[in-house]
């Protein structure tokens, strides 16, 4: 399973990137989106699948019965995510001000100003 | 220094010879304010300064001239080899004699020369500065020290050929003169820090003592050729004499301290304080006296075809420090001699004349040679001084000027390659000659021609000068054994390191020096009498000084401006894809190549363990990712975003990860909703870029996209444990919760979530302010104290959630649903610490309950169920959540460790209840107040 | 003593941003707690270089769990300087905001959100967590993403896009190898990275991580070819939260590479700080050229921070190469002195670039001019901080310039040297053209009417700071000694790993 998903964050950056290439500030957000589903997955499949079992520990028991997936991981991902909704909802913001301010949704046209 | 002072006692005089560089540096910085209350009699007060200090190193004139020397040492950044220490010996005693005594001359001439000037304070700074540095330069005992105050010369050299700063022409030179010896110092500084390395020290006088072993180095070579550069620079040799005449931008005390006395002689001085380290050798030989001879005939040469004063003497004074440097090349005792008495001579002669130039361009407002004649009824001091000066120039007996020349002539005589060499000193004697006829003599004699001021006398402060110097060139001249002798031969002495035998005289009787002095005053006569001549000439070769060195150093500065230019608007263009993909690109290929193109790898690929479930999971994934980004509409879009977000919550799901499962779900509807609230009204933008384009940027992608995926499949893990063990065996005795993750969160890794919600509060006031801080093109730029809250409030008043109709059953359902999700959220809150849920997910299901409501009754609605200001929440959720974690500093205890104490709820039972559980209240709130101050802003829109 | 000295410089500020936050109504309220935040934050900061000074290396455990497990806060001499500096540049910046930010600004979080700023920097400084460093720098981020827009002109929002879209790609670097190094080492804690990864025997793929991290910090600090976004927003925002930017956003760039490439990927040195040494060179001179072709103060100013990064990585590259430890010790040092030289200096002249704005009424230098004659204060004070941009003797930047030249000769780097010998005689030329064009050529009349004259008060408000940073880049200069001894001493730090390691994995008795 590792190995699909290992395919899939590929195609979650690859996608991401080539949608933030194109001259849309709307596929630029959504691209950034993907991103950062790709990065999440990834740290998720990198620190090592195990099905079911949550970390969570019985009641009654100091410690897990038996081997649980591996609680870190998701604790670094849960920050991360929250992180994401951050940064995603900032730059739809920054992108409804731009349109507003522009009436554009293609970045080349922000251009002028770099030298 | 508690032993007293004695004037005769030269050892404890020079504990001073720091001082007296500290002083200087720090009138220059009073002078503005002392030029204000003193005015006009500023000039002479700051006289008195260097007055003081010629007298000061008098003092040491008899011990040095007998062969004494006197260092001091100071540290200042010493583990960078930078001391501060200085030598005075009879090489450093003579430039520092000549420095305070011309500024001493040139302060009490510009106060007459710039009087009225608004600027004149701070003239009067650049110029004690420049005086402090060049006096620190010749006195310096350490390379890194020397730099420093050669540095602070260029700098102050900088200020004041920029003085007249409103002419573009004194900007560009000034410019120009930087640019130059700047560049030159730059290579100079490369050199002495090898000269450093190779000779094991940076003071100048233990590296004197290892000739031998720094010539022997390998490094010497291009040591020598970086300190040549700075030095050539500096002193205005070919091909880079150019600046010297642009320098005559300055005004004329400028030019007659810094650009003929002492500044552009801070080359010949490092030349002449290093040969025992560096000279000696055949490079240095060829290099320098070949320099030295090309500028000493191409500056006589240019000189003779100019008209302007002042230019004609820049010229001519290249040409003196062309011979210096052409003798300091030849090297031996002779050379060294008639090195040390020309620039005697020189300084002498030359400082006069650029006063007397200044002095008629004063009185007559001209400075153009042909247009000055029958001067001398009307200013008779100038005259006289002026013709004296002239003299020497020319060095004709009973003047300094003779004496040096012979000198330099019997120093030739005993040179290698004695007739190549005599040829062009002669040749270039003979143009000075005629020189210095044209500068000192002729404008005085002939019938009187109208200039545009009529013509008067010079006022004290600028005949005293001309007057001093002229005198001193007679004076040495004819009594060459009172003074003159002594310093020139002690200061040979200390570039030689042995005594000198020969004497200073102005009779040798008729030798061949002689006879080639006969030459000279025949050659120089024909020459003047031909000069009209060559004025012509120079008119005729105009043209050709367009391909001189001058026009290399313009061609060099536009072509790099136009490099610069092209190369900025090559990398900035300001196309943000062209960015992104110029850092994916090189992102890729470091890793890719780091990863891939160095060795061998093995990755493991397990099919085996698939699900029916994740594998279609992932299938459904992979084509949501596709329709993506091949979707046309905006809607399908942000569907399939969506569709891949809940995708990725199932897998949590299936690899036991509840937490992440409901937060990512709830992240992802509450995404979903901001993108359609932001998208929903906008018009489809239908740019559709060219194939090669998207075939181009598909490549990128799939490149990076496949080294993610590589990445993934390499990065097994290898032999070591996760530390997540250790969670696991102490989440509930230590964390007192069963819910490994949200322990983590709040309790192991704390601090990650106080940054995280922090992140997300800063995110809300962003969106805020986004949205709501707007400038009316009506208002002005800055807007005075008027209160940005009644703008900003007046414009959140009729709302309703765009484009979603509200209907009854919507109304009726949210009035129920309201209270029911706080209650569940306020669940998921408490149970977070042994359940899955938490502050965050419980704050979110809240905040999730008032969306809802909002888009049932208007955002306005909400807006009453909430306190006022959504920040003032944020900010109580952060408040509480820190102060949780504040708590443990008071008990000695770490940042965040959690204090757990028993609550006995009568029908709850007993409960934990301890700091972390507190942080995640503060937490649920922040997220709250997040949320919602992201989201009515952006339904308000 | 350590458990609060490491923790207030972000206490302090998370504290004032929270507090301000609840005070959001009250802006005058807001300003007295910026400066205090801000004037606390730098005495922390001062209280703990001394406390590292005497002690050594600093080190508390958040939530008293022992290392690896939870998250250590370390400081050492270089965290603790940058701390020192953040603290500095936080101060001028608040001040100088009071005199030159408007209400509208004020009123929506922008001393909230500056405070914010510091916190994420410090915090970068401070943590020996991978993780939480990525934390930090979301905070420093985000909070920089929304001063840059605050207040929605337009060239705001052109620099905003990109500024934020780059640096979301270097987070996402950032995080992805972070998952990565967790997956083959297991932990997240610094030091017992440095200590697994020395254990294990897969080069490529612990380097080929270095450089996604190289990447990633790299974006941050503007290194060629990844410092787009920076000429591209710095001068779009007010003057005050650009020169904040100025000073503080690339060094946590620069402090994160130095950090990472001396104590964890130093496996193939002599691959990975080749890399970085050509890097730096590129950098230098991209920059300056840059410099050389803008005509507006600010953006000068901008490319000139890049080429300046350049410097401040080649003495990491040097380090990295160094055949002997004096040698790297020398360069590393260098390194350091930069980057405290630079702090300073490039928040003044961007202070000093928006002051020159309202009394020439823009940005432009063929259309300003006239200050020499008429602002003999602000000249002094430009100079200073000009001409140790320009490396010229005896100011800071002088001294930062000849320790690394000297490292880069002695460790018989030539290229390198003579770029970096090259790029000093570019930067001098392009400050020289400020100051022709602004301050010796006459204002032109077209922008007299443009012209805003200050009132006293805002005079005091804005030549208060830059007068103090000029003074003390004076000081840096003057004392070069001893700010090279600390750099040295943090220097030695970074190179002897196994102090660091053993500071933060054995438990402190």
């Amino acid at each position: 399973m590792s190995t699909l998903l290992a395919i899939v964050t590929g195609c979650l950056y690859a996608a991401g990137i080539y949608m933030m290439l194109r001259r849309s500030l709307f596929k630029l957000i959504l691209g950034l989106g993907f991103l950062s589903h790709g990065a999440n997955l990834m740290i998720f499949t990198v620190g090592g699948l195990t099905r079911g079992r949550a970390p969570i520990i019985e009641a009654g028991e100091t410690v897990p019965l038996q081997p649980t997936a591996d609680p870190l991981p998701q604790a670094l991902i849960l920050t991360a995510i929250v992180i994401g909704f951050a940064v995603a909802a900032y730059s739809l913001a920054l992108f409804h001000r731009v349109n507003q301010t522009f009436g554009s949704d293609d970045p080349d046209e922000l251009r002028v100003h770099d030298q | 220094m508690e032993q007293f002072i004695r004037l005769d006692d030269p050892t404890s005089l020079a504990l001073f010879i720091p001082w007296t560089i500290l002083v200087g540096l720090a009138l220059a910085a009073f002078a503005p304010l002392l030029h204000q209350f003193a005015g006009r009699a500023t000039g002479y007060i700051l006289a008195l300064l260097p007055l003081g200090l010629t007298g000061f190193f008098g003092l040491f004139f008899r011990s040095v001239t007998v062969g004494d020397a006197y260092h001091t040492s100071q540290a200042w950044a010493p583990s960078l080899g930078l001391n501060l220490s200085f030598t005075l010996d009879g090489l450093s005693l003579l430039f520092a004699l000549l420095v305070n005594g011309m500024g001493a001359l040139v302060l009490v001439y510009a106060r007459d020369y710039l009087s009225g000037h608004p600027q004149l304070g701070r003239f009067y700074a650049f110029l004690l500065l420049f005086m402090a540095s060049m006096l620190g330069l010749v006195l310096a005992g350490n390379l890194l020290a020397l730099f420093v105050f050669w540095e602070l010369t260029s700098l102050s050299s900088y200020f004041l050929i920029g003085f007249n700063h409103d002419r573009p022409q004194a900007r560009a030179s000034a410019l120009q003169a930087l640019l130059v010896t700047g560049g030159g110092g730059l290579a100079l500084m490369a050199g002495l820090l090898l000269l450093g390395q190779v000779g094991g020290s940076f003071e100048i006088r233990e590296l004197l003592a290892r000739g031998d072993q720094i010539q022997a180095h390998s490094l010497y070579g291009p040591a020598l050729i970086l300190i040549l550069l700075g030095a050539f620079t500096k002193s205005a040799q070919f091909p880079f004499h150019f600046w010297l005449p642009g320098a005559m931008e300055a005004p004329t005390p400028v030019s007659a301290y810094l650009h003929s006395a002492t500044m552009v002689k801070a080359g010949v001085y490092l030349l002449a304080r290093l040969s025992p380290a560096l000279g000696g050798t055949e490079l240095w030989t060829v290099s320098v006296s070949a320099v030295g001879g090309i500028t000493m005939a191409v500056g006589a040469w240019l000189a003779i075809v100019q008209t302007d004063l002042k230019r004609i003497l820049a010229y001519s004074t290249i040409s003196s420090l062309g011979l210096l440097v052409l003798l300091l090349g030849l090297g031996g005792e002779l050379a060294v001699t008639g090195a040390i008495a020309f620039l005697l001579g020189h300084a002498l002669y030359k400082g006069a004349l650029f006063q007397v130039a200044g002095s008629i361009d004063h009185s007559t407002g001209t400075r153009d040679a042909t247009r000055l004649s029958g001067l001398g009824r009307l200013m008779p001091i100038t005259a006289i001084s002026a013709g004296i000066a002239a003299i020497s120039m020319a060095g004709l007996p009973p003047l300094f000027g003779f004496i040096a020349k012979e000198t330099t002539y019997e120093a030739m005589l005993h040179a290698p390659f004695r007739s190549t060499v005599l040829a062009a000193a002669v040749a270039a004697n003979a143009l000075l000659f005629a020189v210095a006829a044209a500068v000192g003599i002729r404008p005085f004699f002939g019938k009187l021609l109208t200039t545009p001021h009529h013509p008067h006398e010079a006022p004290l402060g600028m005949w005293i000068g001309p007057a001093v110097l002229g005198g001193l060139s007679l004076l040495l001249g004819c009594l060459p054994g009172y003074g003159a002798d002594q310093i020139v031969r002690s200061a040979s002495q200390s570039v030689l390191g042995s005594d000198v035998g020969a004497h200073l005289a102005l009779w040798h009787g008729v030798n061949t020096a002689f006879l080639l002095s006969v030459a000279t005053i025949a050659g120089g006569l024909g020459l003047y009498a031909l000069r009209g001549k060559f004025l012509g000439l120079k008119d005729q070769w105009g043209s050709q000084f367009q391909f001189g060195p001058a026009a290399w150093y313009g061609w060099a500065l536009t072509g790099m401006n136009r490099l610069a230019v092209a190369q900025t608007q090559a990398l900035q263009s300001g196309y943000l894809r062209f960015y992104l993909m110029i850092t994916l690109a090189s992102a890729t290929g470091l890793v890719g190549y780091s990863l891939l193109g160095r060795g061998k790898l093995a990755a493991t690929l397990n099919w085996t363990d698939l699900s029916f479930f994740e594998a279609s999971l992932a299938v459904l994934m992979l084509l949501a990712i596709f329709s993506g980004v091949r979707a046309k509409s905006r809607l399908a879009a942000i569907t399939s975003l969506g569709v891949v977000g809940y995708c990725v919550s199932l897998i949590f799901v299936a690899f036991g990860a509840p937490d992440l499962a409901m937060t990512q779900f709830l992240v992802e509807t509450l995404t979903v909703i901001l993108f359609v609230l932001v998208f929903y009204h906008l018009p489809e933008s239908r740019i559709v870029s060219s194939v090669s384009a998207r075939v181009r940027d598909a490549g990128l992608a799939i490149a990076t996209g496949s080294l993610m995926t590589a990445l993934v499949l390499l990065a097994t893990p290898e032999q070591y444990p996760s530390i997540s063990d250790y969670f696991a065996e102490n989440s509930v005795s230590g964390g007192h919760g069963r819910n490994i993750v949200n322990v983590i969160l709040v309790d192991f890794r704390g601090l990650d979530t106080m940054g995280e919600v922090t992140v997300l509060s800063v995110a809300a006031v962003g969106v805020y302010g986004l949205l709501k801080l707007r400038r009316r093109p009506s208002e002005p730029r800055e807007p005075e104290n008027t209160d940005a809250h009644q703008r900003e409030t007046s414009t959140t008043d009729e709302h309703q959630f765009s484009g979603v109709s509200s209907s009854l059953i919507l109304q009726t359902a949210a009035r129920f649903l309201l209270p029911l999700l706080l209650l569940f959220s306020l669940f998921l809150l408490l149970r977070g610490h042994n359940q899955p849920g938490g502050g965050f997910s419980g704050g979110l299901v809240a905040a999730a309950g008032f969306i809802l409501y909002g888009i049932a009754f208007g955002a306005r609605e909400v807006r009453r169920a909430l306190p006022e200001n959504l920040q003032a929440l944020i900010g109580s959720g952060l408040v509480i959540a820190l102060s949780s974690g504040v708590l443990a500093l008071f008990f000695g205890l770490p940042l965040m460790t959690g204090l757990w104490g028993k609550l006995d709820l009568p029908g709850l039972g007993v409960l934990d209840v301890g700091t972390p559980v507190i942080f995640d209240i503060g937490v649920y709130l922040a997220v709250i107040g997040v949320t919602l101050s992201i989201i009515l802003p952006l339904a308000e829109e | 003593m350590s458990n609060i000295l490491l923790v207030l410089p972000l206490l302090i500020p998370l504290a004032t941003a929270a507090a301000s936050l609840l005070a959001w109504r009250w802006t005058s309220l807001q300003r007295v707690f910026a400066v205090t935040g801000a004037v606390a934050l730098l005495g922390s900061g001062i209280a703990l270089l001394a406390m590292v000074w005497r002690e050594g290396i600093c080190v508390t455990q958040a939530g008293d769990w022992p290392a690896p497990f939870g998250i250590t806060l370390v400081a050492d001499v270089f965290s603790a300087v940058m701390v020192v500096l953040a603290g500095i540049v936080g101060l001028a910046t608040v001040i100088f905001s009071l005199g030159s930010i408007d209400r509208m600004r004020e009123a929506f979080g922008y001393y909230p959100l500056v405070h914010a700023l510091l916190l994420g920097v410090c915090g970068a400084f401070l943590t020996g967590d991978l993780f939480n460093l990525y934390v930090w720098f979301e905070v420093m981020l985000m909070a920089s993403f929304v001063l840059l827009a605050l207040g929605g002109e337009r060239p705001q929002l052109y620099g905003s896009i990109k500024y934020v879209t780059l640096n979301l790609v270097s987070s996402a670097m950032f995080l992805a190898a972070i998952g990565i190094l967790y997956g083959i080492a297991g932990t997240l804690n610094m030091a017992d990275l440095a200590v697994r990864l020395n254990g294990l025997d897969n080069p490529a793929l612990i380097t080929a991580i270095g450089m996604l991290f190289f990447v990633a910090f790299g974006i941050k600090a503007a290194v060629f070819p990844l410092f787009f976004w920076l000429p591209a927003s710095y001068h779009t925002p007010p003057g005050a939260i650009s020169a904040l930017f100025a000073g503080l956003l690339t060094k946590v760039g620069v402090y994160s590479l130095i950090r990472v490439f001396t104590l964890i990927f130093v496996q193939e040195a002599s691959y990975t700080h080749l890399l970085i040494l050509v890097v730096s060179g590129l950098t230098m001179v991209t920059g300056v050229l840059g410099a050389v072709a803008q005509q507006e103060f600010r953006r000068v100013l901008s490319f000139h921070i890049v080429s300046q990064i350049g410097y401040m990585t080649m003495g990491l590259g040097l380090a990295g190469l160094a055949s002997s430890s004096t040698l790297a010790r020398l360069a590393l040092a260098g390194s350091i002195f930069y980057i405290m030289h630079h702090i300073i200096v490039k928040t003044n002249l961007f202070f000093v670039s928006s002051v020159a704005r309202r009394l020439c009424g823009t940005f432009e230098l063929k259309r300003q001019g006239g200050l020499y004659a008429t602002q003999p204060l602000l000249t002094l004070l430009f100079l200073i901080p000009a001409f140790s941009l320009a490396g010229m003797p005896p100011l800071s930047g002088f001294f930062a310039k000849l320790s690394l030249i000297k490292a880069g000769l002695a460790a018989e780097e030539y290229v390198i040297s003579a770029t970096a010998l090259a790029v000093g005689l570019l930067t001098l030329f392009s400050m020289t053209k400020i100051w022709a064009e602004a301050f010796w050529k006459p204002l032109p009349a077209s922008s007299e009417q443009d012209a805003q004259p200050l009132t006293t008060s805002q005079r005091k408000l804005l030549f208060v700071p830059i007068g103090c940073l000029a003074v003390l880049t004076l000081c840096i200069g003057l004392g070069a000694e001893p700010v090279f001894s600390v750099a040295t001493r943090a220097a030695d730090q970074l190179l002897e790993r196994d102090e660091y390691i053993r500071a933060v994995l054995e438990p402190t008795p």
